[in-house]
């Protein structure tokens, strides 16, 4: 009698430290979202994994719960309530910048601690007053904040803005515009490349008339941004290109072969930084596969949210709360000596000198030529 | 009455239900009332539109605009966004009776995406691309409207179309539909106004539509323009055809399978439901153009 | 006035495309009467098709191209088997067999999207990026001119005129009305093919430019109409030359200049939905 009470216990407490932690994930696997959310997403796993290898936290495996939104608006919110209700401590999320504002109205009400390590649409963390919801992710204002930056030790007076019709890509602009008028630089030409264009000769044939020094790209869909590249050689214009962090995704390496050789952008990711090296490292070990720097955003998030747990000492979401507010961590993506920080009570926690400006040397991603926004 | 008895079964559902659940019900519900409306115009009146949910997204912005940036009352707001919603079909109607079959089809395609152009475009009033949140529904009678209870108020809503809609079907102005659907030059010899009853279906649908978006502004309490897009036209044109269009019943099966299907479907074929959608629709026309509906009559004889 | 000349080849490559997409089209609905939207769906698989052979197989241009519209033409042909014959035979009305092609254009789409990675795939230029608009050019310049002969000339040409005009007469004439059909549908899927293999080297092959193509086309042919082969071509110049002209010169923000072809499309449709030519008496 007395060793079944034993084997009880012992099976009670084993099944209570088997319990994992739940994690949930709402990406994007179908839509306009998958080339980044697909690459995030593997991140998180890769590093939901190795956090379990090295013997998970405080003592517990963490379980990912992965919902795909798939790329509908009005699925996202209620995928944040499943995953409340399947007892997910925290949720990151990984598709759209709309999805992400659509799961906090969910994340506000249930008190569950949400965060996006990619999204950068700066209305996230001021558009709604949530205090269970962070974003990591680089913001558009840093991001041209750091681009500016750059641009600013060639005194442009008088430049071009180029983008497209997704919400992405005018928000993006919204913000460059913002930033530039800020900075007394005049914007002597605002374009908009339709979805579905066949051609940006129009365009860039207002634009050269313009007669700018710079032209910034903010567009982030991938053919009308190669449509803009062709009729950028097409019309023999010389003037340099800087882009927002979309051209820092890989498949400009490969469809726009040709067109991008010099094109500054800003990106999260410094290859030469020391985590960032040891991740490659550990992600090709592991999987065999090569890394790209999306890959990266995910892992962060996985860690950051991980670190916060560990240092709450408990799954209590309040206390994951506090705990995640006093962040302060070093992760793969950001500038070399960045850390992930959340100031006075503000919930976005990229540093805004945390961004780095790269240039494309003939067709690949090449070295860091700038810093931050000083 | 069986109204009644509907009313309460429905509505009661959503107090058993979990929140996750509760939400994925009240959406369904918002497209089986899509659906009917969409069933009217097309299966009961023969006109190819795609411009429904563009309605669906005018009644909503409307409400969230007038209640929240003009601060009208709410049963003002309700009315005024009906309003607008007729306003728009009648414009967009009554120049289009003078075209045929798929044209009608195409001008409202055209509209639905200059639809979406505008909401990107409307700056401060439409909240541009990042659209408009960080809204709630305002109390009535001061009763703050929450979780099953908004439920309810969509199940009321939806048998309300369906009965208006019912009645319209069963009166004479169904059967000109009807006559209007399968033999236009008849039906104008027999005396029906053939331009003014597509008028009228259109605009009535579409203001349905436009009610069942006032409904949809508070059920996440966001809206912006990804919601509203042409992806969802094509489904509702889907659903109504799969499940058997010219019946209610038919359109109200097609909306639920149509819409549950994915998340049935998620854990075996992953995202391409879609692809799911189009065998279907495929295989009703070819093999049983009645729809679902017309398999459930088969076989319940 | 350099920019103007620029301007208005790069509108005339832009409006051969359209016009192309309208031909494919008109092929269908002359002798059917039915308005086939898959067109856009087509463009994009031979697009893939040119991915394929041309980038991934670096075959030569010309026996890559070769082969994706031979492809092509099967692909019209199962399409026309599976989704319109039967409607046909059993008598159905004509907006069956258009919605049973709504249901071909979805699954295309989507056999595309699982066979291929979801960014946009590179496909080859023939010669330089600068010259592509030439060839773009000459290609439809050809297409137009051999079907507007065949039409015209050959008796193959009249006996779809003659289905065209009225179906009964022509069966009763001895015109195979299915064969009639099957060419059509064959011969619609290449030249929307084509289209789509001239134009993605500069927009990329990517799963979601059927639509896009398949609006654009569409409003083409309601503005050329759909009587004479040369209004698909006139069609896809105006509106293209609409287009650009109005982004370039217009003092309107961008954002609003996309909505000119849907305006068009509306007005056209409104005020002249026959389209600007007539057919032939």
């Amino acid at each position: 009698m007395r060793f079944l009470g034993l084997v009880a216990c012992l099976l009670f407490a084993g099944s209570a430290f088997s319990q994992t932690i739940k994690i949930g994930v709402i990406t994007d696997r179908v839509g306009v979202s998958k080339p980044y959310s697909e690459p995030a997403t593997e991140g998180v796993i890769f590093g939901a994994s190795e956090i379990n290898r090295r013997g998970g936290v405080l003592g517990r495996n963490i379980e990912l719960l992965i919902e795909d939104d798939q790329s509908r608006p009005d699925i996202s919110a209620a995928l944040a309530r499943k995953l409340v209700d399947q007892g997910a401590v925290f949720i990151l999320s990984v598709s759209l910048s709309p999805a992400t504002q659509q799961q906090q109205t969910v994340t506000m009400e249930a008190k569950t601690p949400q965060m996006t390590p990619m999204n950068s649409a700066d209305y996230l963390t001021t558009q709604l007053q949530n205090p269970y919801f962070w974003q990591t992710g680089p913001l558009g204002s840093t991001q041209i904040a750091t681009l500016l930056a750059h641009a600013r030790s060639k005194n442009f007076r008088r430049v071009a803005l180029i983008t497209d019709n997704s919400e992405l890509g005018q928000a993006i602009a919204k913000a460059f515009r913002g930033t530039l008028e800020k900075a007394g630089i005049q914007i002597v030409a605002d374009e908009v490349v339709a979805r579905g264009a066949t051609t940006a000769t129009p365009q860039m044939q207002k634009i050269r008339a313009a007669n700018p020094e710079a032209m910034f790209l903010a567009g982030v869909l991938t053919a009308e941004n190669v449509l803009i590249f062709r009729a950028y050689k097409e019309l023999g214009v010389k003037f340099p290109i800087h882009s927002s962090y979309n051209l820092s995704v890989p498949i400009y390496e490969t469809v726009a072969k040709g067109l991008i050789d010099g094109i500054t952008f800003v990106d999260a990711y410094d290859p030469d930084k020391p985590e960032a090296k040891a991740f490659e490292a550990a992600y090709k070990k592991a999987t065999g596969k090569d890394s790209v720097n999306l890959h990266g955003y995910g892992y962060d998030g996985i860690m950051l949210v991980a670190d916060a747990i560990r240092r709450a000492g408990s799954t209590d979401k309040e206390k994951i709360r506090e705990a995640m507010q006093q962040t302060s961590y070093a992760g793969v993506m950001g500038a070399k000596g960045m850390k992930y920080s959340f100031p006075e009570g503000k919930r976005a926690g990229y540093d805004p000198n945390g961004m780095v400006v790269r240039v494309y040397e003939k067709d690949k991603q090449g070295r860091v030529v700038h810093v931050g926004q000083k | 009455m069986r109204w009644l008895a509907a009313f309460v079964a429905l509505a009661a559902a959503a107090f058993f239900l979990g929140d996750y659940h509760n939400d994925v019900y009240r959406k369904m519900l918002l497209w089986v009332m899509l659906a009917l409306g969409y069933n009217f115009l097309f299966g009961i009146c023969g006109q190819i539109a795609f411009s429904h949910f563009a309605f669906y997204g005018i009644g909503a912005y409307s409400a969230v605009i007038l209640l929240f940036q003009l601060n009208v009352p709410l049963p003002l707001a309700i009315l005024l966004g009906v309003a607008v919603c007729v306003v728009v079909a009648l414009a967009v109607a009554i120049p289009s009776t003078r075209l045929e079959g798929f044209y009608l089809a195409l001008a409202t395609l055209a509209l639905a995406q200059l639809f979406v152009v505008v909401l990107n475009e409307g700056g401060a009033v439409t909240g541009g691309t990042g659209g408009i949140a960080n809204y709630r529904l305002p109390p009535i009678f001061g009763f703050q409207l929450r979780g099953p209870w908004y439920t309810a108020v969509i199940v009321f809503v939806l048998l309300m179309t369906l009965w208006i809609l019912i009645k319209l079907d069963r009166s004479w102005f169904g059967r000109a539909c009807r006559a209007v659907r399968d033999n236009p030059e008849a039906a104008a010899a027999m005396g029906i106004d053939v331009a003014r009853t597509k008028v009228i279906a259109f605009t009535v649908t579409s203001a349905l539509a436009g009610v069942a978006g006032m409904t949809y502004a508070f059920v996440d309490n966001t809206v912006n323009p990804p919601i509203f897009g042409l992806d969802n036209a094509f489904l509702l044109l889907f659903m109504v055809i799969v499940g058997g269009s010219g019946r209610h019943a038919g359109a109200a099966i097609g909306a639920v399978l149509l819409f549950l299907l994915p998340f049935w479907l998620s854990p075996l074929v992953g995202h391409h439901h879609v692809l799911v959608f189009g065998v279907l629709m495929l295989a009703a026309i070819l093999l049983q153009p009645k729809g679902l509906i017309g398999l459930w009559d088969r076989y319940s004889r | 006035m350099r920019d103007f000349l620029e301007l208005a080849v790069s509108a005339t490559a832009s409006g051969c495309v359209y016009g192309l997409i309208a031909l494919a089209y008109l092929l269908m609905i002359r002798p059917t009467g039915i308005i086939n939207f898959a067109v856009g769906e087509w463009a994009m698989v031979a697009a893939f098709g040119g991915y394929v052979f041309l980038t991934k197989y670096e075959l030569h241009y010309l026996l890559g191209m070769g082969i994706v519209l031979a492809f092509m033409l099967v692909v019209g042909w199962v399409s026309e088997r599976i989704a319109v014959r039967p409607l046909v035979e059993k008598g159905t009305a004509i907006l069956a067999p258009i919605l049973a092609l709504l249901g071909v254009l979805v699954i295309t789409r989507e056999i595309i999207s699982i066979s291929f990675p979801p960014d946009p795939l590179p496909v080859p230029y023939p010669f330089e990026l600068q010259h592509q608009k030439y060839f773009i050019i000459g290609v439809t310049a050809v297409v137009f001119l051999g079907f507007w002969a065949f039409f015209e000339k050959t008796l193959w040409g009249k006996s779809f005129e003659a289905v065209a005009l009225n179906r009964r007469a022509a069966a009763l004439m001895g015109i195979n009305l299915s064969r009639v059909t099957a060419f059509s549908f064959a011969g619609g899927a290449a030249v929307a093919g084509l289209g789509g293999l001239l134009v993605s080297p500069n927009i990329s092959a990517h799963y979601l430019m059927g639509v896009p193509l398949a609006i654009q086309g569409f409003t083409a042919l309601v503005i050329g109409g759909v009587g004479r082969v040369e209004g698909a071509l006139i069609g896809g110049l105006l509106l293209a030359f609409a287009e650009q002209l109005t982004i370039r010169y217009a003092p309107i923000p961008s954002g609003f200049a996309q909505g000119v072809p849907l305006l068009f499309l509306m007005i056209f449709l409104i005020v002249r939905p026959t389209g600007l030519l007539r057919a032939r008496a």
